[in-house]
């Protein structure tokens, strides 16, 4: 990998640490446990659409690993780690799919397989079937969420492409 | 170009369809849910293990008790004739208390950190026997 890539790349590695942390500082809008505007993504999705998905996974696991070593427990690094990894598939698989137009589909797909992800874990760890009742909520939330972060991505890589990339 | 909004449309079909049952299976639910003359009771799950049954019908007043999580940490939990709720904990996103009492089936209050569930279900009348102590697992 080129210098200049790397360092652009942790660049935006580091963005996403940060819009992450501010986020998670953020009082809960919903009380229902998932639920959250996932605007990190919105650089998983940047890269995505600007380089490559081995690229984007690589922020993406950066940014997962960092922020749990930083500010995280490990229950949290379990969440964040499956449901990141299969909403980085479905958005990977999708961006293929259409080759990158319409980052508001790919994000929204993203943000349906991350709740979908954190439901497992959730099912998983408290085996109890009752905790399949916030699937619906969570997919709406996942479906308005993906949205918004799939709108800020689209007007993001606007500006970027004009910048001499690496 | 062409072919890729035809992708794109069934894309955006599939998810307005699915944000549509969605929607339904949330308005279902509400409805049938909400059942307001029947006893409830209350199953408190650990780690995946039934901690207790709490019949909501034999509390007179309200109390309070703690439940201390396996990986330290605790709950305050407070039952009441028609309700029970997380009064007060120390896990770090606080939303198992902001989840306030429940007094129906349609959600849990789930505290993920602390890994503990509080499911409220109708009783039913003709299980009323020996189903809720004998929980099978």
């Amino acid at each position: 990998m080129k210098t200049r890539k790397l360092t652009t790349l942790a660049l935006l590695a580091a963005l996403a640490l940060a819009i992450y942390y501010v986020e998670s500082l953020l009082p809960p809008v919903v009380p229902i446990p998932g639920i959250k505007l996932g605007l990190a993504n919105i650089i998983t999705l940047l890269v995505l659409l600007l380089y490559n998905s081995r690229d984007a996974a690589l922020v993406l696991l950066v940014r997962i690993l960092l922020s749990a070593l930083l500010f995280g427990q490990a229950m949290s690094l379990l969440y964040s780690l499956c449901g990141g990894l299969l909403c980085f598939i479905a958005m990977a698989l999708a961006c293929r799919l259409l080759q990158r137009h319409f980052p508001e589909l790919i994000s929204i797909l993203g943000g349906i397989f991350h709740n979908i992800g954190q439901i497992l874990v959730a099912l998983a760890l408290t085996a109890v079937p009752g905790v399949l009742a916030y699937l619906p909520y969570l997919l709406i939330s996942g479906i308005i969420t993906g949205l918004f972060t799939g709108l800020c991505a689209r007007f993001a890589v606007r500006y970027l492409r004009r910048l001499p990339l690496p | 170009m062409h072919k890729i909004s035809k992708k794109a449309c069934l894309l955006a079909g599939g998810i307005l369809l699915l944000l549509a049952v969605c929607v339904l299976v949330l308005f279902l639910r509400q409805h049938t849910a909400r059942q307001p003359n029947t006893p409830y009771t209350a199953y408190l799950y650990q780690d995946g293990q039934l901690l207790q049954t709490i019949p909501l019908s034999q509390i007179t007043e309200p109390q309070r008790f703690t439940v201390e999580a396996t990986n330290g940490g605790y709950n305050t939990i407070e039952v009441s004739g028609d309700g029970i709720a997380i009064a007060e904990a120390d896990c770090p996103d606080q939303i198992c208390v902001l989840q306030g009492t429940i007094r129906d089936s349609l959600l849990p209050i789930t505290c993920l950190p602390h890994r503990l569930v509080i499911e409220l279900k109708p009783d039913d009348p003709s299980a009323s026997g020996a189903a809720p102590d004998a929980v099978a697992y």
